[in-house]
């Protein structure tokens, strides 16, 4: 019988108090590695919102408010820029693209975001992966919607179906665009960036929300199909499914549309992103834009900025990470509380392998491996409840806060940081190790207790 | 086989000695019955024999092994492979079977193991051999230890001190908590261990009624200068 099976088997016999220690390391690892978990996760789907966009610019303002509003649709831009100078940007040497965007609308708590083709054609997001479309294509024309999987899912929208933007953002407006019905021409694949949560709509759309009263301008060539409808299209979510189907065969016509006018004439738009023919452009175009005279302009390098902005997340991060160290620790104390405990309680054990020939290293081998073996079984207990955890939470983590968890093998850090816990938990156990060493060397065969 | 000269022992913090003996031998293959009352010092002869106490003065040879010229790791070493333990409250591990127990006395020592091998047996195959020899049947061999009678207990502590051919066995008042009848069948069995084996007992005891049962009696009051 190996030491080890010896330690087993006396952890068998104070299965109690082994248990509540075990749960408790399980507990703590569980929630160090769904900390960690997320926080990566949330670093990645941060940093893979955008790609391969050279320069943000937009009116005067923070660096980290500009990409704040222009990509992850939070908050609100303060002043828009005049199209003008848009224009005036666009045709500066070495400019290779740009995709104007307009933001300030929104439906049912979605972003609106107003731009031209060029948006499908040159947006990136993490490795540089362009926007794929799920169903359908790119808009055609002002009276087409082109919707983030995130809104196809929430709110249970399909091709062909023709929805009411509102003007403001938020959940509730107070000023339904109601003569401007959309017709949803594509829904683009998941992207695990704000992309999913945004309605896609050129901007000639946005300005004819925001001009005059008018009737619905019909696409040539596109059936109407919306003369049929109540046109509270709002509440076409609520019908029921049956109903769903006949909207859907019914709607699909809605696509067979024509090209048209997708910019309009608008006046100002919130901010557009470019892309340059070489890198050298970039700095020297920035610094234009930042001492353009006709307007006060920001100009942001998207990366530089994702990357002051996780800076400021940094400390949360660290406090997290802190939090999680400090329940480990807790944990491991609280083995060493019940190991410490029972050893009195063990000298008469510990004499009885004296008496059979243990040497006193033997004593401190086996109380040593019982703490490694805890240590070990906690953490297996723990990266089992973990997977459990994300396996149950991933939606809720998707759903509430947009942090997509991949269920994937531990990462090297994590199982780096499992080693720690296994090394402090070896450690912690070496403490009542250590006096049961020299209780058995004072102890001897003689069971004084 | 064992030889005590000159020997003095004091508990640290006390300044008379507990124990000081002049002279004591034990023969190889010798039944030997040390009686004293209560506080006469056997338990600290028992550890200086063991090797887990060193003398002040004197020496203690065991195999012709002089136990303070060895260090403390050579004789846990040497207890290991030369000495097996019966105790009076039988002290088994709870949590380990009847057999698991005995193999323990294997555990820590290659002599044991080397023995078990010479014999072609196995330490489990020993330990079944054992318990069945002391009259323990294969059921009782495989249950959980405290829902054993002392009187079985007591068997299985034996069997743990013989396995693996220990030359020398101390019994500590093993048959205190044993009633007259199954202490005399306990003894007998112990003796046929100790001849099959060809181990030495030192079978310590304050119940002089048993004397007659070994080859030689001694009484420590009789040989320990310190309580004169």
């Amino acid at each position: 019988m190996t030491l080890i099976n010896l330690a087993f088997k006396s952890i068998i016999n104070r299965k109690a108090s082994v248990l509540l220690t075990l749960f408790t390391i399980a507990i703590s690892v569980m929630l160090l590695l769904s900390i960690e978990r997320v926080r990566q996760e949330a670093k990645q789907s941060f940093s893979n919102t955008i790609s391969g966009t050279d320069l943000i610019v937009g009116a005067r303002t923070g660096d980290i408010q500009l990409l704040l509003s222009s990509v992850f649709r939070i908050g609100h831009a303060n002043n828009g820029l005049s199209w003008q100078s848009y224009e005036y940007i666009k045709a500066q040497k070495g400019v290779a693209w740009t995709i104007p965007i307009s933001l300030g609308d929104s439906h049912k708590g979605f972003s609106v975001l107003g731009s031209d083709d060029n948006y499908f054609r040159h947006y990136r997001y993490g490795s540089k992966q362009t926007l794929q479309f799920e169903h359908g294509r790119p808009y055609h024309n002002a009276q087409e919607v082109v919707i983030g999987s995130e809104v196809a899912k929430q709110l249970h929208y399909y091709l062909g179906q023709e929805i009411v933007v509102a003007h403001g953002m938020g959940n509730t407006s107070f000023h339904h665009h109601d003569d401007n019905p959309l017709v949803i021409v594509g829904i683009l694949e998941p992207t695990g960036t704000p992309v999913d949560k945004t309605l896609h709509v050129p901007l000639k759309a946005i300005e004819l929300m925001h001009g005059p009263k008018h009737s619905t301008q019909h696409i040539a060539g596109r059936k109407d199909s919306s003369e049929d409808h109540d046109h509270d299209h709002d509440h076409d979510h609520d019908h029921d499914h049956d109903h769903d189907h006949d909207h859907q065969s019914q709607n699909l016509e809605n696509l067979n549309s024509q090209p048209g006018d997708l910019i309009g004439q608008p006046k100002q738009i919130t901010a557009f992103l470019m892309g340059f023919e070489s890198p050298f452009y970039t700095l020297q175009i920035r610094r234009n834009i930042n001492i353009y005279k006709p307007e006060a302009l920001s100009a942001i390098m998207p990366g530089v900025t994702l990357r002051e902005l996780w800076g400021m997340l940094d400390i949360i991060e660290k406090i997290l990470l802190l939090f999680s160290g400090v329940v480990v620790l807790i944990s491991l104390l609280g083995m060493l509380t019940t190991l410490l405990s029972s050893l009195n309680q063990r000298r008469r054990e510990l004499a009885i392998l004296r008496s059979v020939g243990a040497r006193p290293r033997h004593i401190f081998a086996l109380m040593t491996s019982e703490a490694v073996l805890i240590t070990a079984l906690g953490c297996m207990l723990g990266v089992a409840l973990f997977y459990s955890l994300i396996i149950i939470g991933k939606g809720v983590l998707q759903a509430q806060f947009g942090i997509s968890i991949t269920i994937s093998m531990l990462s090297s850090y994590e199982l780096l940081l499992l080693g720690v816990i296994m090394v402090s938990g070896t450690f912690i156990g070496a403490i009542p190790a250590i006096r049961a060493y020299f209780y058995s060397l004072n102890d001897g065969m003689s069971i004084k207790v | 086989m064992i030889q005590i000269s000159d020997l003095t022992f004091s508990w640290p913090g006390q300044s008379n000695p507990t124990l000081q003996i002049k002279d004591l031998q034990i023969k190889t293959g010798e039944r030997l019955f040390l009686h004293g009352p209560s506080g006469s010092g056997k338990s600290t002869l028992l550890s200086l024999l063991a090797g887990i106490q060193c003398a002040q003065q004197g020496n203690i040879k065991i195999l012709n092994e002089d136990l303070s010229a060895l260090n403390d790791a050579k004789r846990d070493k040497f207890r290991a492979d030369h000495i097996g333990t019966i105790f009076q409250n039988f002290n088994l591990l709870p949590y380990l079977s009847p057999i698991d127990n005995v193999v323990l006395g294997c555990n820590f020592s290659k002599r044991r193991q080397a023995n078990l091998k010479t014999e072609g047996a196995t330490a489990t195959s020993q330990a079944t051999r054992l318990l069945d020899e002391l009259g323990l049947d294969k059921n009782t061999q495989h249950r959980a230890v405290n829902e054993l009678s002392i009187g079985q207990q007591q068997r299985v502590a034996a069997a743990r001190a013989f396995i693996g051919r220990p030359e020398f066995i101390i019994a500590d008042e093993p048959t205190s908590a044993l009633d007259a009848d199954n202490r005399d069948i306990f003894i007998r069995q112990l003796f046929e261990q100790a001849q099959q084996y060809q181990a030495t007992i030192l079978f310590v005891s304050h119940d002089a009624s048993l004397a007659p049962l070994f080859d030689r009696k001694v009484s420590l009051a009789d040989i320990n200068g310190a309580s004169l």
